[in-house]
């Protein structure tokens, strides 16, 4: 009986230590900013949807979310085509010097690299290639980015699947690039939709880069034109709650919905 | 080209163009990658070793600004305020997580409900979680001061005192990051062998001797790899610190990527800021390459 208390106990604590801060920011977003600051309630006694309405009419919100959506698409989705293609080559050939393998180390060095260490010279490079504060400049970094890790992602799960079923197709008549694209893709389906979904959510939750990259709502993403928000003084507290709510809500609801893979994506390699 | 030892993908051979195929489905990753990261890299060698006046190199001046760097009190607080946040935040996510992964590992109503919410910190944006976390501490508007006020006392000082700022920033990046720890944390569990601990339990071992003599050491390598995950990336965080407290206040929160930022950015000292940016590269290689070393040592006992 007691342990079964102590569960019960344990499990509200730790769901109120999570959920609490997000009901505070979603209770502020409907709260006016006088009511933020000179009446402090703990829940909005006025409930106003006007903060949320001012960030699309007076922000430019739309334009950081289209932003967002058009810069995650291209990145990932390049990033995944041309990753598959390397993943597949270092998984199942093997090169002179054992070349495929020295290119995956390559890359997993490349992925332990903070990205911050780089972002002087791309900030450089984007400068000299008149690529500052366009969708192009992020979506060339981005790609780069998710290259280094859907390769290893993505080898592993080659891997797995056993190199039998290619060669029964190319006896078949299939080419070599045939019985990847026909066999083993669609067998290695799961683990691409765990390396896209991980890709996603890095990518639309970048910062760094577009904080050097961008500098309009030209090109600005979500999580960019929110940082604009923050002033040196802050007063407008219940457009930065409405804002976080915009910007958290989009990703939230992705990762909840794709839940299974998105775990299997984050725990993999560390248990392996 | 048949012999024992090969790889068994060695006998997928075809012939003509497959022969260049591995390298033509290598080439435009590598193409990108080459472009975007590694040309990159090499610049910024290249431009630590500059001085620059508006963005453009004016003179070469060597190793100086790596030199500088080590008598420079700012980057030396800087290193100093990170190593404590990465040691601090990843040893209490540890803890935490191993904790609540254990206490997870029995089926029971609501554990999945448990395992949904846990997932949400870590996806969402970071700067949306420093966001929340302003509306948690900021003394005229935050939670901290609304309980206060409501249960008679007054306003909540958190990011205008220097330590209560520090251990704020903790406080954000336990909340974010322990979910992480536990998942992997709680895979790892789940796939260790059955066997000992039924041993155990028909020997009558108690619940504390199975967690020092069996699941202890059995987890020790997952939870090696999981704070040295956590610990590269905690190295280089800078998000939530942007938003939260640009550095400040004063100095007490500013990690070594946000001084690296505003040597670059705000004072437009690009050569000594990529020397910076290459020196914390090549301590996070160092990190790393030696942690593999000792998994392997763990491994192999």
């Amino acid at each position: 009986m007691s342990s079964r208390v102590t569960r019960i106990l344990t499990t509200s604590f730790v769901l109120a230590v999570v959920l609490l801060p997000i009901y505070w920011l979603v209770s502020t977003s409907l709260k006016s900013n006088r009511e933020i600051t000179q009446e402090g309630t703990l829940y909005p006694h006025v409930p106003t949807l006007d903060n949320y309405v001012r960030l699309f009419t007076e922000k430019q919100f739309g334009s950081y979310l289209a932003n967002s959506l058009v810069v995650t698409f291209f990145s990932v989705a390049i990033a995944l085509v041309v990753g598959a293609m390397g993943a597949y080559a270092i998984a199942r050939f093997r090169l002179p010097f054992a070349m495929e393998r020295k290119v995956g180390l390559f890359l997993l060095t490349l992925r332990i690299i903070p990205p911050v260490v780089i972002l002087i010279p791309v900030y450089l490079l984007m400068l000299s290639l008149g690529l500052l504060d366009t969708w192009l400049g992020l979506i060339a970094t981005y790609t780069a980015f998710n290259v280094t890790f859907c390769v290893w992602m993505m080898e592993s799960f080659f891997r797995e699947i056993p190199v039998d079923l290619e060669e029964a197709a190319m006896v078949d008549g299939d080419s070599r690039f045939g019985a990847f694209r026909r066999i083993t893709l669609p067998l290695a389906a799961p683990g691409l939709a765990a390396t896209a979904i991980f890709a996603v959510l890095v990518t639309f939750n970048e910062f760094l880069f577009a904080l050097a990259l961008t500098a309009t709502p030209r090109a600005m993403t979500m999580p960019r034109g929110t940082a604009t928000l923050i002033g040196r003084i802050d007063t407008d507290w219940a457009s930065m709650a409405a804002a976080g709510v915009i910007g958290a809500l989009p990703i939230v609801f992705f990762a909840l919905l794709v839940q299974r893979h998105l775990v299997r994506g984050l725990t993999m390699g560390a248990v392996k | 080209m048949k012999s024992a030892t090969q790889a068994p993908q060695y006998r997928l051979q075809g012939a003509g163009l497959d022969l260049a195929l591995p390298y033509l489905m290598l080439a435009p990753g590598l193409t990108i990658v080459l472009g975007v990261l590694v040309y990159p890299l090499w610049d910024g060698l290249r431009a630590s070793t500059r001085a620059y006046r508006y963005g453009s190199p004016v003179a070469d001046v060597g190793i100086q600004n790596y030199v500088r760097l080590w008598s420079d009190a700012q980057f030396l607080n800087a290193l100093w305020v990170t190593v404590k946040f990465v040691a601090l935040s990843v040893s209490v996510e540890a803890v935490l997580g191993f904790a609540l992964a254990l206490f997870c590992l029995r089926e029971f109503r609501g554990i999945r409900l448990l395992r949904t919410v846990l997932i949400i910190p870590m996806v969402i944006t970071p700067v949306v979680v420093a966001i929340v976390f302003r509306l948690i501490y900021a003394s005229d508007a935050g939670m901290l001061t609304a309980l206060s006020e409501a249960m008679g006392g007054g306003a909540v000082q958190i990011l205008g005192n220097s330590l209560n700022a520090f251990i704020g920033l903790v406080v954000l990046d336990v909340w974010e990051w322990t979910p992480l720890m536990f998942l992997i944390l709680l895979a790892g569990l789940q796939s260790l062998p059955h066997e000992p601990f039924e041993a155990a339990r028909v020997d009558g071992a108690g619940a504390w001797r199975v967690f020092a003599d069996l699941t202890f050491p059995m987890m020790r390598p997952v939870l090696a790899v999981a704070i040295v995950l956590r610990t590269i990336d905690a190295f280089g965080t800078f998000d939530q610190v942007f938003v939260l407290t640009r550095g400040g206040p004063g100095e007490a929160t500013r990690l070594i990527s946000i001084y690296g930022y505003d040597t670059a950015f705000k004072f437009q000292q690009t050569g000594y800021a990529a020397a910076l940016f290459v020196t914390v590269g090549l301590v996070v290689l160092g990190l790393a390459f030696s942690a593999i070393r000792l998994l392997r040592r763990i491994d192999a006992s």
